[in-house]
């Protein structure tokens, strides 16, 4: 298996500077393909609408048809436990049952694999895997609980801290601190705090989310508002 | 800025006599909803009958806005002028109409290219999931060219009675008075190819914009800007024996590599498939987006030749202003493009057959002159309607273009049966149609699962990167 993936290290990188270098090269490779070499009347074929440039890529083409080829191999994604487009289950056995841990590490392997060689999709090998084939519990074993845990003992450590110090403040008691209305808005935000709030980045992020979510509303009730606004201004969203 | 009821109002535009009286009118608007902050209320005279004419209405561009509107117009009564500026414009489009559209326009069976009743979506894994198994018979999405649609309409405009012109508008004059007609500014061509064309003018009581995504119109009324996305598509004929494998069959690319924001995609035309893609936030990558596309469905174009290469904006959302006094916006030009699915066509021509049915009604068939009351009637009508089924798919696009996990989570989804029932009575039908509670309850803990799953092995990926 490690053979197998070891020469991804070298081969992405060759793909990659093939794909930014010679960027129309696969456009040529099609070309090169069909029956008559080169391209049917570009001149009048190009006809592009748009504020941009419109494409001179097809008078390019002419000379780079030569060098074509060279972006056509590209590696596929191979593995032997993946059979007709999914994994066969029977090879991912450990004591006699499925290892389902192998199969989602497996199953990240190639779209890991994927999201830097993008391969096309093939009639012949269709892709049928199904992640829901997974059983619910093998996900959780793998992400839910250990991630639970984390944010459980976060919260717990919170929570005893919050209520010592309340305690050493005010007096109050932890039984008598949970019949409080301002500790249990405490606890509350303490609870909403380590659930939301992972990392620093994230209070931004949530932000940005409240924004997004009340945009596309506030574009469709631009035209309802008094003309006096700056109607170019504040409703595009950013870029 | 006192308001007057609705009630008196509405008593003297039915006042048969032709008495100039001062009122404040309040727009209907208003008394909808007081949260939203109150129009400024203006004060205007009762629409008095027109003299010896009827209302003249110039609808600038040609396309299914425009000619639906045109049509409705002029059977309406009305003088119409329709303005084109190219009669055989090909435009680079999908070119698919839902079900509902060849029902309420009366579109002719044969204008339908093809009849497409399978869709294939693909992931970023290239996990490839079949839809289409819950259509009827009768039920398909219609592939058109759009050269053959928008003449079809604007024949049909012509037909009614409206005056359909070769010609590109430049500008527009406001009115000073709120009587005073609107002076449009435009070229004629004679039909010689090369002519450079005359400048005109012409006089007309309203306006409406129906001229695509660059309006004019909308610049002249100062509507605003909107974000858009570009669409880059090129046209490829493959060799036979693959085009059958697209004969009814189109196909929806998804992934970080075909673009970033939106999808790619292969759409059976009459004699050749459409490949392209589009995107809003990455505009400037396109080219490479385009060969990511082409990439992924390399296998079944190989030895195509590409006959066509097209770009286009297309409006992400509504304008800040769809319309102004007499003039109001229709189709593109308004930004009625739905996100997610990008599907504009309908909505334009729909947009355009609803506001040239407000003026026809405020100008009770032509004889009365109308006002900006008269055109919001459509604007609020339209927004009543279609309003939950654009906040759907904007909901769908935040939800599942966000990153790859989400769009193998959305393809995933896609292969229920329930999904794809509903997915395609919305877009057939245009409806948004409630379902049963349990399948939706069902559906929610299926997205949670497939959203967690998708997720997980992104952390999965994660974590093999360090």
């Amino acid at each position: 298996m490690a053979l197998l993936f070891s020469p991804p290290i070298f081969i992405p990188k060759i793909s990659l500077s093939l794909l930014s270098k010679n960027r129309f090269s696969l456009l040529s490779a099609t070309r090169a393909n069909s029956s008559d070499t080169g391209i049917t009347s570009p001149a009048t074929a190009t006809n592009v609408d748009v504020n941009e440039p419109p494409a001179s890529t097809p008078v390019v083409k002419k000379e780079e048809v030569e060098e074509m080829k060279t972006t056509e191999n590209f590696t596929k994604f191979e593995d032997a436990r993946w059979v007709n487009g999914t994994w066969d289950l029977k090879q991912f056995g450990k004591d006699g049952k499925t290892d389902w841990d192998d199969v989602i590490v497996s199953e990240a392997k190639r779209r890991k694999w994927l999201e830097v060689n993008p391969e096309t999709t093939s009639n012949d090998e269709p892709v049928v895997f199904d992640t829901s084939i997974i059983p619910w519990w093998a996900w959780m074993k793998r992400y839910h609980l250990p991630e639970a845990e984390l944010l459980n003992g976060r919260a717990a450590m919170i929570g005893f801290f919050m209520a010592y110090f309340v305690d050493s403040l005010t007096g109050v008691g932890l039984v008598d601190q949970m019949g409080n209305f301002f500790c249990k808005t405490l606890l509350f935000v303490a609870v909403a705090g380590v659930l939301f709030i992972r990392k620093n980045e994230d209070v931004d992020k949530l932000k940005k989310l409240f924004d997004e979510t009340t945009l596309y509303d506030k574009q469709w009730q631009a035209a309802w508002k008094d003309g006096e606004e700056d109607s170019s201004s504040s409703l595009g969203s950013k870029k | 800025m006192s308001t007057f009821a609705l009630k008196s109002f509405t008593g003297l535009r039915q006042s048969p006599t032709d008495q100039i009286t001062f009122v404040s009118h309040v727009p209907s608007s208003l008394s909808r909803s007081q949260r939203r902050t109150s129009l400024r209320v203006t004060a205007s005279r009762a629409s008095p009958k027109l003299a010896n004419r009827s209302l003249r209405v110039a609808v600038i561009g040609g396309g299914p806005a425009g000619g639906a509107a045109a049509e409705t117009l002029a059977q309406g009564g009305i003088e119409t002028i329709l303005i084109e500026r190219k009669m055989d414009n090909c435009k680079p489009c999908g070119g698919a109409i839902p079900l509902c559209m060849v029902g309420e326009f009366n579109l002719p069976l044969d204008i339908i290219d093809r009849r497409v009743t399978k869709m294939k979506m693909i992931s970023p894994s290239n996990i490839a999931v079949d839809i289409g198994r819950t259509l009827k018979e009768h039920e398909y999405i219609g592939m058109v060219r759009r050269e053959v649609l928008d003449q079809y309409l604007r024949e049909r405009a012509e037909k009614s009675g409206a005056t359909v012109i070769n010609g590109l508008f430049l500008k527009m004059d406001l009115p000073e008075e709120w009587d005073s007609p609107y002076v449009l500014h435009y070229t004629e061509y004679d039909g010689k190819t090369g002519a450079t064309g005359q400048k005109k003018t012409m006089e007309v009581d309203a306006v409406i914009g129906a001229d695509g995504a660059n309006s004019r119109v909308a610049k002249s009324i100062g509507a605003g800007d909107y974000d858009y996305a570009i669409a880059f598509q090129e046209r490829i004929r493959i060799p036979d024996d693959k085009m059958t494998y697209y004969e009814d069959l189109a196909e929806m690319y998804v992934g970080d590599d075909v673009s970033p924001d939106f999808y790619g995609w292969v759409f059976p035309k009459c004699d050749h498939v459409a490949v392209g893609t589009g995107t809003v936030t990455h505009k400037g990558d396109i080219k490479k987006f385009q060969l990511a596309t082409r990439n992924r469905a390399k296998d079944k174009i190989l030895g195509g030749k590409i006959i066509r290469v097209e770009a286009h904006p297309i409006p992400e959302h509504p304008r800040p202003r769809r319309l102004s006094k007499r003039v109001a916006l229709v189709g593109d030009a308004a930004g009625y493009v739905t996100k997610c699915s990008g599907e504009g066509i309908y909505f334009a021509a729909k947009s355009g057959r609803m506001c040239a049915e407000a003026i026809v009604e405020g100008s009770q068939n032509g004889k009365k002159m109308i006002d900006e009351s008269d055109l919001r009637k459509y604007l609020e009508k339209w927004d009543k309607t279609y309003l939950p089924t654009y906040r759907v798919l904007d909901v769908l696009q935040k939800v599942f273009y966000r990153s790859n996990p989400a769009r193998e989570a959305f393809v995933e989804m896609c292969g229920d049966e329930y999904v794809q029932k509903m997915t395609f009575d919305s877009y057939l039908y245009k409806r948004v149609a409630p379902g049963s509670p349990l399948e939706d309850l069902k559906l929610a803990v299926n997205t949670i699962g497939s959203v967690f799953r998708a997720n997980a092995l992104r952390r999965e990926i994660e974590k093999l990167n360090v």
